[in-house]
C-alpha cells in the first residue's frame, strides 16, 4: 500500500492509524459480541444488520487513512453478512465458530498491521472470509451433538445508535483518584466536628458548674435584668456599665464580683448556645458533603461501569485457543452478559478467568470417550455465570468435567508435607477443596498435577482477595467443578506506597509521598533537599522499636508541611484498594483506611494529615511573641479573627491559618470586627487596613483602646505598605505588617515575628 | 420464670460464656490478625473475613478489663453482628449448643456449672465509648502538649 496519495503527513497519519486501530477493535468486538449472543444459531436479522453496519463504517474509516487491504478485508466481511442474512441463509452451525475467528484474525491483523508478512495474512484472512458462505460447508462439518444458544434470547437488547462521547480512561481515572482523597477529606473534616461537639457538650458543663457554683443572688432581681439584654450584645456591656454607675458605693465588694460572674455566666450562656447551635449546623453540613462525595464517587463509578459482556467475549476467546491448542471439544455457555461492574474490577479478572479455563480444560474435563464411557455427552460444556448480588458481583464458573477428587487431593496434601496425617483424615471435602486455592508460591517447582491446578489457583484467589473477594470451590465427583467468584461491583482503587514497621506492612497514598531518604540512629531532623524536616519514628509510633540504627525513611508531604517518616523496610509503590475500617475504629484518627493484600492481610493506610500533626508535637511549636511582654507568648494554635472585605482573601487567610492549627472566624469590616472581639476573645487578629464602615487603623486603635483587648496581637495585611504605614502600625503595637498578595510563607513569618 | 434460650456456649481463658444463637452470624477460625497500634487493648486487631474488615475483640478486656491472650491467626472466633455493627469475639473453645433457662443474666449448664450471657449490644457499645475515649484522649494529649 502506498500513502502517497494522502492528504496527510507522516506524522498525522500515525495518529490517525492509531486511532483507526482503537475504533476497529472497538468494532470488531462489537460484532463478536453480537455473533456469541446468538450461539451458533444465526443472529436475528437486526443484529446482523447492526454487524453489516459496523462492518461498512471499518471498511470507510479503513479507506480515509489508507488502508486498501483493510477496505478489501472489510468489504468481503460485509458482502459475507449479507449473504449470510439472505433467506434461505447459508448458515449453518459452524458458521458461528468460523465467523468469530475470521474476527479475532481480523483483530491480530488491525494490532499487527505495520509488521511482518501483511500480505499472506490479508491473504489467509480473505480465503477465510469467502469460506463462511460457501455452500460446500453443508458437506465437510456436521452440526455438533447439542446446539444451544450461549444466551438466553433477549430480543430487546439491540439498542439504537446513540450519541457516544469518547473519554481518554486515564482523565476518568484521574478524576476518581481525586474523588477518592475527598473521601479522606471528608472523614479528617467529620473528625473535627465530632471533636467540636464534644466540645460544645463540655462548654455547657463548665456553664452549669459555673451557674451552680454562684453564690445565693440577694435580691434577685439583677437576674432578669441580666436576661433582658442578653439578646442585644452591644446592649449588654453598655447595660452592665449604667448598672455599674448606679450600684457605685452601694454594694459590697463580694457583691460586685458576684455581678462579674453573674455577668460572665450569662455570655457563656450564649456562648455556649451559640457553639452548640453552629456545631449542629456544622453536623447538618458535613452530612449534605457525605451525601453529595458519595453521589459523586457513585456517578464517578457508574461512568466506569461496564457490561460483563466484554469479560464474557474475553473468556470465548480464550478458550477458543485452548481449543485449538488442546483440541479438546469444549463449549462455553455464558449467562448474565448485561450485568455491568467496575471496568477497574472487570480489568483485574482477565487473568483469573483465563486462569480458570485453563484449569478446566486442561484437569476438569476429560477425554471425550472417557466422557461418553461415563455417560456424558462427548462435547463438555463450561458455564460462566455473572449476577449481582447486592454490592457484590458474583461470577460462577461450572465445568461438566470429572470434578476434584478429594482422596487423591489428600494423598497429595500430605506427600507435599503441607499437612500432617490426621489433619488429611479429619479434613472435611470441603476444606481440602479450599486447600487448593491456598497453594502458596513454594509448591511452584513442583511440577505434579496438584502444583499446576494450584498454583494457577492461588494467582485466581489472590487476584481476587486483593480485590476486596472471595473464591470458593465445590465438586461433585463425576459430575464436575464450581469456582464461585464474590467480588466487589464496583472498587476504589488509589496508588499507594507500602511499606513495613514492626512486622506488618502499612500503606501511604502516593500523592503524599515526594520521596525516600535514610534517617540516622538519633536524629531528630533530616535534610532533605533545601530543606530541615522533622523526623517521626514509625516504629515508635506502631510498634516498640528503640531508635537504634539508620533506617529507611519517607517524606510525606501534606497540606505545605513536610516530614520524614522512619520504617523498617520500604515495599514500593502499589495500586491498593480502599477499604473502609468500619465504624468501631473509625475515630482512630491515624488511620484514612485499610487495604487487602493479596495474601489476605488487612493492611492499613496512614493518614498523612495525623503524621503531620504528630511530627509537630516533637519539634518546639512555633511561638507568637509580645514585645514588652515575652512572658505571655502565646502558642500559634488558638482563635483567629480574620478582618478584610474581599471575601476571597478571607478565605485563603482561613485556610492558611486552619491549616497551622488556628480556629479561624472572619469579619467583614472594622465594625463587626469589634462587636465580635468584644464577644470572644481572640488570640490573633489579622486586619486589612482599607475596608468600609470602620478602616484596620481604626479598628487596631479601638482594640487597643479596650482594657480587655488591648494585649490581643495583631497582624496587618496590606497592599500599601508604605513607611508611614508601617511607622503607624508599629506605633500601635502591630507585631507585622504584610504586603499582599499574601503567601503562606509571609503569614508564617509575620507570626512567628517578635 | 426463667427465660429458655437457644446458646453457644464456649470458653475464654478460664471463663465461660453463652451467647444466644440469633445474633451469632459464623463460627470462623480467624485469618491473619492485623494489630491496630493505638486502639484501646480491647481491640485485638482487624481481620479480613470474606473481603470485609472485621474487628477482633477481647471479651474479657472489655467486660472486666482484663485481656486475655493476643488474637492470632488460626484463633477460633464468633462473628457477631449487633447495633448495625459486625465482629469476631475471639474464643479460646467452643463448647456446644444448648437451650439452657436465663435468670437476670447467669445461666447454669447442663453440669451444673455457672455461665456468663453475654448482650452482644453491650458489648460492642463499651467497645465504641473505649475506642472513642481513646482517640479523645490522643487529641487531648495533642491539644495539650501544642498547649492550648
Amino acid at each position: 500500500m502506498t500513502d502517497g496519495e494522502l492528504d496527510f503527513d507522516a506524522e498525522e497519519l500515525a495518529m490517525l492509524r492509531q486511532l483507526f486501530r482503537s475504533e476497529a477493535r472497538d468494532a470488531l468486538e462489537a460484532v463478536t459480541a453480537r455473533v456469541l449472543a446468538g450461539g451458533s444459531a444465526k443472529p436475528p436479522a437486526e443484529a446482523l444488520t447492526e454487524m453489516m453496519r459496523v462492518t461498512h463504517t471499518l471498511k470507510g474509516a479503513a479507506g480515509t487513512v489508507g488502508l486498501p487491504a483493510m477496505v478489501d478485508l472489510s468489504h468481503r466481511l460485509e458482502t459475507a453478512l449479507v449473504a449470510l442474512g439472505r433467506e434461505p441463509s447459508p448458515w449453518i452451525a459452524a458458521t458461528a465458530e468460523r465467523l468469530l475467528e475470521v474476527l479475532d484474525g481480523l483483530r491480530g491483523y488491525v494490532d499487527h498491521m505495520a509488521e511482518g508478512d501483511v500480505e499472506a495474512r490479508a491473504q489467509a484472512l480473505r480465503g477465510q472470509i469467502d469460506q463462511l458462505v460457501r455452500p460446500t460447508w453443508r458437506v465437510e462439518s456436521q452440526p455438533p451433538a447439542s446446539v444451544e444458544p450461549l444466551l438466553e434470547a433477549e430480543p430487546d437488547t439491540v439498542p439504537e445508535p446513540k450519541p457516544w462521547l469518547r473519554v481518554e480512561p486515564q482523565r476518568i481515572d484521574d478524576l476518581l483518584a481525586s474523588a477518592g482523597e475527598l473521601l479522606f477529606d471528608r472523614t479528617r473534616i467529620e473528625r473535627r466536628v465530632q471533636l467540636l461537639r464534644t466540645l460544645a457538650r463540655e462548654v455547657a458543663q463548665t456553664r452549669q458548674t459555673l451557674h451552680d457554683a454562684l453564690p445565693e443572688d440577694p435580691d434577685g432581681s439583677d437576674r432578669d435584668d441580666d436576661g433582658d439584654h442578653r439578646d442585644g450584645d452591644g446592649d449588654r456591656r453598655d447595660g452592665d456599665r449604667r448598672d455599674g454607675d448606679r450600684r457605685d458605693g452601694d454594694r459590697r465588694d463580694g457583691d460586685r464580683e458576684r455581678q462579674a460572674l453573674v455577668a460572665a455566666e450569662a455570655a457563656l450562656a450564649g456562648q455556649a448556645t451559640l457553639l452548640s447551635q453552629t456545631t449542629a449546623a456544622l453536623l447538618d453540613e458535613v452530612e449534605a458533603l457525605r451525601r453529595t462525595i458519595g453521589e459523586l464517587s457513585h456517578g464517578l463509578t457508574r461512568i466506569r461501569m461496564e457490561p460483563a459482556r466484554s469479560l464474557m467475549a474475553h473468556a470465548a476467546r480464550t478458550l477458543r485457543g485452548l481449543r485449538r491448542a488442546t483440541g479438546q471439544a469444549v463449549e462455553l455457555r455464558t449467562f448474565g452478559e448485561a450485568v455491568e461492574f467496575d471496568k477497574a474490577v472487570a480489568e483485574q479478572l482477565g487473568d483469573p478467568v483465563t486462569q480458570l479455563l485453563r484449569n478446566a480444560v486442561a484437569h476438569g474435563v476429560e477425554p471425550a470417550a472417557e466422557r461418553v464411557a461415563h455417560g456424558k455427552p462427548p462435547g463438555a460444556t463450561i458455564t460462566l455465570r455473572a449476577r449481582q448480588d447486592g454490592s457484590s458481583l458474583v461470577l460462577e464458573f461450572s465445568d461438566d468435567g470429572r470434578g476434584i477428587d478429594t482422596a487423591a487431593l489428600r494423598k497429595r496434601l500430605v506427600a507435599t508435607g503441607r499437612w500432617n496425617a490426621p489433619r488429611a483424615q479429619l479434613a472435611s471435602d470441603a476444606e481440602v477443596m479450599a486447600a487448593l486455592l491456598e497453594t502458596g508460591v513454594s509448591s511452584r517447582k513442583e511440577a505434579d498435577e496438584l502444583a499446576g491446578r494450584g498454583v494457577g489457583l492461588g494467582l485466581v484467589r489472590q487476584t481476587v482477595a486483593r480485590l476486596g473477594g472471595e473464591v470458593t470451590v465445590s465438586s461433585q465427583a463425576g459430575k464436575g467443578t464450581t469456582f464461585v467468584l464474590r467480588l466487589p461491583l464496583s472498587a476504589t482503587l488509589a496508588q499507594a506506597v507500602l511499606f513495613k514497621v514492626a512486622g506488618q506492612v502499612y500503606a501511604l497514598p502516593s500523592v503524599y509521598v515526594t520521596g525516600t531518604t535514610t534517617v540516622g540512629a538519633a536524629a531528630a531532623t533530616s535534610i532533605v533537599g533545601p530543606d530541615v524536616l522533622p523526623v517521626l519514628r514509625l516504629e515508635q509510633l506502631l510498634g516498640h522499636g528503640a531508635p537504634n540504627d539508620r533506617r529507611p525513611a519517607i517524606v510525606v508531604s501534606f497540606a505545605g508541611k513536610a516530614l520524614v517518616c522512619t520504617v523498617d523496610k520500604i515495599i514500593g509503590a502499589r495500586e491498593i484498594l480502599i477499604r473502609p475500617l468500619g465504624a468501631l475504629l473509625a475515630p482512630l484518627t491515624l488511620y484514612a483506611g485499610a487495604t487487602i493484600s493479596g495474601s489476605g492481610k488487612v493492611q492499613l493506610i496512614l493518614d498523612p494529615a495525623q503524621l503531620v500533626r504528630r511530627a509537630n508535637l516533637e519539634a518546639p511549636p512555633a511561638r507568637l511573641g509580645g514585645p514588652g511582654e515575652g512572658a505571655t507568648a502565646l502558642t500559634l494554635a488558638g482563635r483567629a479573627l480574620v478582618v478584610d472585605d474581599s471575601r476571597a482573601i478571607r478565605e485563603a487567610m482561613t485556610s492558611m491559618l486552619g491549616s497551622e492549627g488556628w480556629i479561624v472566624d472572619v469579619a467583614e469590616d472594622g465594625a463587626r470586627a469589634l462587636q465580635m472581639a468584644r464577644q470572644l476573645r481572640y488570640d490573633l487578629v489579622v486586619t486589612d487596613l482599607e475596608m468600609p464602615v470602620l478602616g484596620g487603623f481604626d479598628l487596631i486603635a479601638r482594640l487597643r483602646a479596650d482594657e480587655r483587648l488591648g494585649a490581643t496581637p495583631i497582624v496587618v495585611i496590606t497592599s500599601r505598605a508604605n513607611p508611614e504605614h508601617r511607622r503607624r502600625a508599629r506605633d500601635l503595637g502591630v507585631r507585622a505588617l504584610v504586603a499582599k498578595p499574601i503567601t503562606r510563607r509571609k503569614l508564617l513569618e509575620a507570626l512567628a515575628a517578635r | 420464670m426463667p427465660e429458655l434460650r437457644n446458646v453457644i456456649v464456649f470458653t475464654i481463658g478460664a471463663a465461660r460464656y453463652a451467647l444466644e444463637l440469633r445474633w451469632v452470624r459464623e463460627v470462623v477460625s480467624l485469618g491473619f490478625v492485623t494489630s491496630v497500634p493505638t486502639a484501646p487493648a480491647a481491640l485485638g486487631g482487624v481481620c479480613n473475613l470474606h473481603g470485609t474488615i472485621v474487628p477482633v475483640l477481647d471479651v474479657g478486656a472489655l467486660l472486666d478489663g482484663v485481656s486475655g491472650s493476643a488474637a492470632r491467626q488460626g484463633d477460633g472466633a464468633l462473628v457477631v453482628e449487633a447495633e448495625a455493627m459486625v465482629c469476631a469475639l475471639r474464643v479460646d473453645q467452643v463448647d456446644h449448643v444448648a437451650s439452657l433457662h436465663e435468670t437476670a443474666g447467669e445461666m447454669i449448664d447442663a453440669t451444673g456449672r455457672p455461665l456468663r450471657l453475654l448482650d452482644p449490644a453491650l458489648l460492642l457499645r463499651r467497645a465504641v465509648e473505649l475506642v472513642a475515649a481513646q482517640a479523645e484522649r490522643t487529641e487531648r494529649v495533642e491539644r495539650v502538649e501544642r498547649g492550648s
